[in-house]
């Protein structure tokens, strides 16, 4: 067991009130989200559709795609086409520059952190302001999130208010969380009404109507293009539907299936620019396309990013968002960094203990367990196998075909039992790393079932 | 355009079954009561509904549950208790530290408590600056669910629209819930 998942998880684990803590609030999170499912007697229907709904919309991204483009443009938008993270932050540092803005106040988007565009901008001397709670709160401590959704979860409030004395000057000691959010609304007003740029991700992308749909809590996308002039709008290709139809489909799961509420607090319509200003939408490719020659890996592509399959993840929960190698974490962001690249990400894939339980919650249905299996089968053939485990398993085949052996083996393994703690765990026992092993019975079924002791 | 005929193209070439778009059909929930069910609703997500009685005066009942109100904005007409009309300003910035803004919605969901609003009046900010709301709607105008909202929503245009359900609000520091997050601290829906 020496994947970097598992050391930086055995890091987490070692504040065991922290990380029961983390384990017992996102189970809170699953749970609500268990009542919200089961109060629509429809909800295994609505995730049927929203399902098929995108795998045909993921399975028609060219004309999809365009018909937005016309749409949008028809609305007065400016669209961008990025094929990868560095086209994508080119376009809107051209836009800045257009502008000859200086700060770009931003709602949380993962696609931006996907694209690394924070650092990129900082490094050409703009100043990104994040206006999500969480977000900026992470960035004030110059973190990134450890959730899809709820960016800031692993953090306790105390660090947070200690955090917030050295940088808004708010009381010693207090770490109340209204106090807190309050004083950061408080400071967060001024940026809000003196940002030059706006920019915001997007949930959807409607291709009937050429509107963009953000969903906040906060009211923070809202608020921050409601000053500026500008609005840059920018979705990974897949968040694209068909229509305001199907709309009421994706909304009526999303918030649900993250949170636990039936919609977010603020479902936004962004159609047209506002008077004298523009409206630029990126539309972002950045390996997507690649995903669709993978059928096998295509359901992904459904992914609204509800966070779910992390909250419902035993793993996950246990280990937190910075034990993954992926900047998304959890079972999608385990199948995500593998598309992206194998050999840099395949630590991950251990991450799971294949209980599914992902799989059964996702509001989109995505296979996401299944595909971790199916990873798994593939690590030899990109040279990720454990040596370890391939030892172990080749032991256990070589055993198997060979019944007397193993029925020796068996025999003789209750003496393990009492044999000192050194000789059982030591290097040679990758699987007792980590792991207490059981106590061997004293016969084996074998045995018992042969003397008619089981019937 | 290279770009963007690159993307095009990969996904062309990427591209293999294409799967039909479902025939969008289910028996989505409805409500015997959907006035009842869209005030539980809102109060769940942190607002408040009130459902006008006979001989009730709007303004009465907005004075009532802001008595502190000072700076009162409104473009619609017969909102007497309001101050200024935000439509007169030519910044969005002077809306800041406005108390109460009073505003039309088209209508309310009954599954989750959101009204549906458009931009109607100057400045969209008007919606997320001030530190309370007041959404009008017609209690007539309750939909069951979002695939009837969305239906409503057909032939409407708007540059800006948004379904907005109770308070600004965050749960960012240890899941603790807080209204009031950036946007309004109070969300009041009054049921003509």
């Amino acid at each position: 067991m020496s994947t970097k998942h598992s050391k930086a998880a055995a890091r987490f684990i070692e504040n065991r009130k922290q990380e029961a803590w983390h384990d017992e609030t996102l189970w809170m999170v699953r749970a609500k989200r268990d009542k919200m499912s089961h109060s629509l007697p429809e909800w295994e229907r609505l995730r049927e559709l929203a399902s098929d709904i995108k795998l045909y919309s993921n399975s028609h991204l060219d004309t999809l795609l365009e018909e937005f483009e016309r749409n949008a443009t028809a609305n007065g938008a400016i669209v961008h086409w990025a094929k990868d993270a560095a086209e994508h932050n080119a376009i809107v540092d051209e836009i800045l520059q257009q502008h000859k803005a200086h700060t770009l106040i931003k709602s949380k988007s993962m696609l931006t952190e996907e694209c690394g565009m924070n650092d990129y901008l900082f490094g050409k001397g703009y100043d990104i302001i994040e206006s999500d709670l969480g977000e900026r709160i992470l960035q004030w401590m110059k973190l990134h999130p450890s959730h899809i959704v709820m960016p800031a979860i692993h953090i306790k409030r105390q660090e947070v208010g200690e955090m917030m004395e050295r940088v808004l000057g708010t009381e010693k000691g207090n770490s109340d969380p209204t106090y807190l959010t309050h004083a950061v609304r408080k400071n967060m007003r001024e940026k809000f009404l003196t940002a030059d740029v706006a920019m915001t991700g997007a949930n959807f992308a409607v291709a009937s109507t050429g509107e963009i749909v953000v969903c906040t809590n906060e009211g923070n996308a809202d608020m921050g293009t409601s000053f500026p002039k500008v609005h840059i709008a920018t979705f990974g290709m897949e968040k694209i539907v068909p229509d305001r139809e199907s709309l009421g489909v994706f909304t009526r799961l999303l918030a649900r299936s993250g949170t636990g509420q039936p919609i977010t607090s603020y479902t936004s319509h962004y159609c047209r620019p506002k008077e004298g200003g523009e409206f630029h939408i990126i539309i972002v490719d950045n390996g997507r396309s690649d995903i669709l020659a993978r059928p096998d890996h295509i359901r992904t592509l459904n992914c609204i990013r509800c966070g779910e399959c992390m909250n419902t993840c035993p793993v996950y929960r246990r280990s937190g968002g910075y034990s993954y190698t992926y900047f998304i974490p959890g079972p999608i962001g385990i199948n995500l960094g593998m598309l992206k690249d194998p050999v840099k990400y395949s630590d991950n894939v251990s991450a799971c203990s294949l209980c599914l339980s992902c799989s059964n919650v996702c509001p989109v249905k995505i296979d996401l367990g299944e595909q971790i299996y199916r990873w798994r089968q593939d690590l030899d053939k990109i040279g990720k196998a454990s040596t370890e485990k391939k030892i172990m398993s080749g032991g256990m085949k070589f055993l198997m075909e060979r019944p007397k052996l193993f029925n020796t083996a068996l025999k003789f393994a209750p003496v393990v039992n009492k044999m000192p703690r050194f000789m059982i765990y030591n290097s040679l026992n990758a699987w007792g790393k980590g792991r207490e092993l059981p106590a061997f019975a004293k016969q084996s079924f074998n045995e018992m079932w042969k003397s008619n002791k089981i019937k | 355009m290279s770009s963007k005929n690159d993307i095009l193209s990969a996904i062309r070439r990427h591209t293999g079954k294409r799967y039909e778009m479902p025939e969008l059909t289910l028996d989505a929930i409805a409500y015997e009561d959907k006035v009842a069910r869209f005030a539980d609703s809102l109060k769940a997500a942190g607002g408040q509904a009130v459902l006008m009685q006979p001989g009730d005066d709007i303004n009465e009942i907005i004075r009532q549950h802001f008595p502190d109100a000072t700076r009162i904005a409104s473009n619609l007409p017969g909102i007497a208790c309001a101050t200024f009309n935000p439509d007169d300003l030519d910044d969005p910035r002077e809306l800041d530290n406005t108390d109460l803004a009073v505003v039309e919605g088209h209508f309310g969901v009954a599954e989750n408590g959101a009204v549906w609003i458009t931009r109607q009046v100057k400045h969209k900010a008007l919606y997320f600056i001030s530190n309370s709301l007041v959404m009008l709607i017609d209690r007539n105008s309750i939909v069951n669910n979002m695939h009837e909202a969305y239906k409503r929503t057909e032939n409407m245009t708007y540059d800006f629209g948004a379904f907005i359900s109770g308070p600004s609000k965050t749960a960012d520091i240890e899941q603790a819930l807080v209204l009031g997050a950036h946007g309004p601290v109070g969300v009041l829906v009054i049921l003509k």
